[in-house]
């Protein structure tokens, strides 16, 4: 069967296609949905961030030069949409401060309940990574992203990119050994 | 405790080229480059076993998320009917007709600042609805006064209807609420002018009450540029 690219429907949402406007988001929604929310940790808000970023996709489609992937341009457009929010919400602070202050709970009921299940207590220690932090990981680990598009979704140099995923794997190991489990690095 | 391979510079930018030979978005010759480097160096590979877990999680956490509501697209799809792209009916307007009288309009329409044309469009319906309504009541005057239907006569409408146009700034989820808000749906549009109908309440709502639904609507000027009762 022939499926139709993203840049095609893109062509096809200039011209004002509704059909391939509704096939282009049945495709993307969940990906953009997840990596929103993960941002701004809120589903109704989340949604709300989603219809916007496709809006602007039918308001820009005539726009879309194609040198980044249709998903690059809509994690693109979404990332910006969600730190907007974050900005409004001022939560980034918040998470920072929620980071920092981690290793004071490594010996509470909940750290100790994850020591049973190594997997369990990576997650939850991904939850617990900055905003900053946690879109490298997401975009790499999850979006499968390159360095270059990684680059261009955030919007910061390449090798920003790689010290700052460097950095966000050391905070999550630093994370887990103070919750009690040692992974030989940090 | 020092970190070796963060310590020596050529270790460290392999390392930092890890995470993307783990999701297969390396180039070659870098790919190449740290597998050399895997097959001597135990530190490197033990990261990368680091790196693979941590990802394997980081993919099942973000599968626990679920996906957005199939709201979300109805929303999307009203909010697109509500801003029906106007560049695209210019060229098709223009298609058939080259560059006559539409190619001056459009490019003098295009000349213009969007709010400009946002209060000129508004006026400009605006007037179209007014002489609407005169023509309207001239031709009932002419009739004898009485309403009727062209379809079915004794017969009468089941809903009643308001024409409106969205501000340019208005958002779709704003949109979305409004409509929400108002138990509001959209029968017709967006018309060439940009207007839509849109259903307000059944056939037993009075003209008055249909006129007071409207001045509320009209008070939320960030959404909406105009809203008229309409038959």
């Amino acid at each position: 069967m022939h499926t139709e690219s993203d840049e095609d429907l893109v062509k096809r949402i200039a011209s004002g296609d509704r059909l391939a406007m509704k096939v282009l988001f049945s495709r993307h929604q969940v990906r953009v949905y997840r990596f929103v929310l993960r941002l701004v940790r809120d589903e109704t808000l989340a949604e709300d961030v989603i219809g916007d970023v496709f809006m602007d996709l039918w308001r820009q489609a005539d726009r879309f030069e194609g040198r980044a992937s249709v998903a690059t341009w809509l994690l693109a457009i979404a990332r910006n949409k969600a730190w907007s929010q974050l900005r409004k919400r001022r939560d980034a602070a918040l998470d920072d401060d929620y980071a920092a202050n981690l290793e004071d709970e490594s010996d509470g009921p909940e750290i100790v309940l994850q020591k049973q299940d190594k997997g369990l207590a990576i997650r939850a220690c991904l939850e617990r990574l900055s905003a900053e932090h946690r879109e490298v990981v997401d975009l790499v680990y999850y979006h499968e992203t390159s360095v270059e598009e990684t680059a261009r979704i955030v919007g910061i140099p390449e090798n920003t990119v790689k010290t700052r995923l460097f950095h966000a794997r050391k905070k999550l190991g630093e994370m887990l050994k103070a919750a009690g489990i040692d992974r030989g690095w940090p | 405790m020092t970190d070796s391979v963060a310590s020596d510079p050529k270790r460290r930018e392999l390392e930092e080229l890890l995470p993307f030979y783990a999701n297969g978005r390396l180039a070659a010759a870098d790919g190449a480059r740290i597998e050399a480097a895997l097959a001597t160096d135990a530190d490197l590979a033990a990261r990368l076993e680091i790196i693979r877990d941590d990802m394997a999680e980081t993919v099942l956490l973000n599968e626990q998320l679920g996906a957005p509501s199939p709201r979300a697209l109805d929303r999307l799809m009203a909010g697109i009917e509500a801003q029906a792209q106007p560049a695209p009916l210019l060229a098709r307007a223009t298609d058939g007709l080259g560059k006559g009288f539409i190619g001056w309009l459009g490019g003098l329409l295009a000349a213009q600042a969007p709010r400009r044309l946002a209060y000129a469009g508004a006026c400009a319906a605006a007037l179209i609805v007014l002489q609407g309504v005169a023509i309207t009541g001239l031709a009932l005057r002419d009739a004898g006064g009485g309403y009727r239907t062209a379809s079915a006569p004794g017969s009468h409408a089941t809903e009643r209807y308001v024409l409106l146009s969205f501000a340019p700034e208005a958002r779709a989820g704003e949109i979305a609420a409004f409509f929400k808000r108002f138990d509001a749906s959209v029968v017709d549009g967006p018309r060439a002018n940009g207007f839509f109908k849109v259903r307000v309440g059944d056939a037993s709502l009075s003209d008055a009450q249909v006129d007071a639904i409207a001045a509320r609507m009209k008070a939320e000027s960030g959404i909406v540029s105009f809203v008229a009762a309409a038959p």
